[in-house]
């Protein structure tokens, strides 16, 4: 056993062989959420940049700072804004609180996004023979995860009630209202009358502290439960099929599970995928400490981020006058183009963009992503390979939708102009005439 | 043994019973839930506004920020618009020709010298709400007008709307 202030202060013990050190994860509470051994190749930086893993600490930090702002944050249309202001300016470390909070609010966006494009990518949604789970379903429960990811976010910027909050609100609620038949309801239901007003304000905020955060708590718990059910992640299975072991008899994985515990009882973790020992290492400490560095440095970015990146609110939120341009977030600036560029009329009725833009278009993607992996009916012998031949078309048109988006995004962040009128990045813009 | 389970009501049965039970008893509150979130009431500001007298308005245009409506005097003719967007409720701004411009509604052809702009998605809309141009998918409505009983002050009625060529005639 080393010696050392640090090990005698944190370690009564310290396991001397591999047995040990098997023990050591399933006995440890927080530990036995990983298996006793992982695949050298799952834990590489090369295959998964980490970035589920960045995902879930940035949905921690959000967690913690977002506790913490609500102790100071006010919910009600008159003190919302000045209590945001107050955070900013007259609460100690305030600004920084709302700083990591917003930046890591804006990095879970990317890593989740980036995190979605890596698996597709890797076909790692795919049920491969060496899968002993269901892929494909977690490929599903990701997407929900995405989801909810941006309704946080949306939820969130509604609460500063500045201009942004205040007219991304009103959109929002007209987009819903647009569905026929039921949107007029579906408004009424989210924003509590026909106007913005504390009933809205109360809502979003439930929605964003409690409601959302609970659903995406429960859903990334399923989702990591999942990710251990098939077997680890996609780059295992070709582990398995290397060895020629694709589909074979349950072996036990874990001297001991939780139940197994009991005296007289022997119920074993199992897994069909027979992954041989000179491709597995210990879980502690291989695994644990890249999770400790992913962790500490998803942190030190965001903090740093926040510390140099200035987010200040817009103006209080006022009702008789948009800001011109209104834009929306950098991530929700593709769909303010689809919804500003898709109203057209066919056989004299004309349909609102808010409703074909705003629903309609947004729900394909959706519904597309979600069937991927039941139509994509390339070999799944590829599972967990990066950009493999047999599935350059599937890549293509994925990479073609994702440079859609960003382009759109990059239209509206650098070419809408006053009035939403198309700019060149270097064009000036018209001055306008300022109404006091 | 035997007789018992032919005459009981078997595990798998009532397991079904109570899981049939519990959905219809969950889909039950969940629609209350959804439906206690539409109010039944609404504290909001009337529909029904008084806006002043007819001689307080000048001629020409009045943007009533409050209640988001421009209101407009030509001569003796009254008559107001909304000045929410009807592609997504922002509210639009009137933008000022430099030189007034010639437009076609229907066969008659007007001269104009504003219109009005959307900031939100880039809708445009001539001088009598009619949109021509971006996302927006109807006119901007014209509401009905009428002068109140009591003081003769403007009554704008925001719950009903009247045709573009509907005009409130005042004395001054």
């Amino acid at each position: 056993m080393k010696s050392g202030i640090a090990n005698r202060l944190l370690w009564s013990w310290r396991p001397e062989s591999p047995r040990e050190a098997n023990d050591a994860i399933v006995k440890n509470m927080w530990l036995h959420w990983f298996p006793s051994k992982v695949a050298k190749r799952s834990i590489s930086f090369s295959y998964s940049f980490w970035l589920g893993t960045i995902s879930a600490v940035l949905f921690v930090i959000l967690s913690i700072t977002g506790l913490i702002l609500m102790f100071h944050y006010t919910p009600s249309m008159e003190r919302a804004y000045t209590s945001m202001k107050d955070i900013d300016f007259v609460t100690s470390y305030g600004w920084f609180l709302r700083g990591v909070h917003r930046v890591a609010a804006q990095l879970m966006v990317v890593s989740v996004f980036l995190h979605m494009m890596r698996v597709f990518y890797t076909g790692a949604y795919k049920k491969s023979p060496g899968c002993m789970g269901n892929r494909p379903s977690n490929w599903i429960v990701g997407i929900l995860l995405l989801m909810l990811t941006l309704a946080l976010s949306y939820t969130g910027y509604l609460l500063p009630m500045d201009q942004l909050a205040y007219w991304a609100m009103i959109i929002g609620a007209n987009v819903a209202a647009s569905v026929p038949f039921v949107g007029e309801q579906i408004k009424m239901a989210l924003i509590g009358g026909t106007i913005i007003d504390q009933n809205a304000l109360l809502r979003f905020y439930v929605l964003h502290c409690f409601l959302l955060p609970i659903f995406m708590f429960l859903l990334m718990a399923y989702h990591m439960w999942r990710i251990r059910k098939d077997g680890g992640l996609a780059c295992v299975d070709q582990i398995s099929l290397r060895h020629g072991n694709g589909v074979a008899s349950p072996v036990s994985t874990k001297t001991y599970s939780l139940l197994g515990i009991t005296s007289g009882m022997d119920i074993r973790a199992q897994t069909l995928s027979q992954i041989e020992e000179k491709d597995l290492i210990p879980s502690s400490p291989n695994l644990v400490r890249r999770i400790w560095l992913v962790s500490l440095g998803t942190m030190v970015i965001t903090i740093l981020l926040a510390i140099y990146i200035q987010f200040p609110l817009e103006a209080p939120a006022d009702p008789t006058m948009a800001p011109n341009p209104a834009k929306a977030p950098w991530y929700f600036l593709w769909l303010q183009e689809l919804i500003a560029d898709t109203t057209f009329t066919i056989l004299g009725m004309t349909v609102n963009g808010a409703f074909l833009g705003g629903i309609v278009v947004p729900s394909i993607l959706l519904a597309l992503l979600i069937v991927v992996p039941y139509l994509d009916r390339t070999p799944t012998s590829n599972c967990g390979v990066w950009f493999p031949r047999e599935r350059l078309t599937q890549n293509i048109i994925f990479t073609v939708m994702v440079l859609l988006v960003i382009t759109l995004i990059c239209v509206g962040a650098f070419c809408r102009g006053p009035s939403w009128v198309f700019y060149w990045p270097w064009e000036q813009w018209p001055v306008l005439p300022v109404n006091f | 043994m035997t007789e018992e389970k032919t005459k009981g009501v078997s595990r798998r049965r009532l397991f079904k019973w109570v899981g049939g039970a519990s959905l219809i008893a969950i889909g039950g509150q969940a629609f209350f839930f959804l439906r206690s979130c539409i109010p039944n009431v609404l504290y909001e500001p009337m529909k029904r506004i008084k806006i002043g007298l007819p001689n307080i308005f000048p001629q020409g245009h009045k943007f009533l920020s409050a209640f988001r409506i421009f209101v407009f005097k030509e001569e003796k003719d009254m008559h107001t618009i909304s000045c929410v967007c009807t592609h997504l409720g922002c509210n639009v701004q009137i933008s000022e020709f430099s030189q007034p411009r010639k437009v076609k509604h229907g066969d008659v052809e007007v001269e104009e010298t504003f219109e009005f702009v959307c900031p939100c998605h880039g809708s445009r809309f001539r001088a009598d709400g009619t949109h021509y141009t971006g996302p927006a998918p109807t006119p901007l409505p014209h509401y009905k007008m009428e002068i109140a009983q009591d003081d003769g002050q403007v009554v704008v009625d925001k719950g009903e709307e009247v045709d573009k060529n509907a005009r409130l005639k005042v004395e001054a």
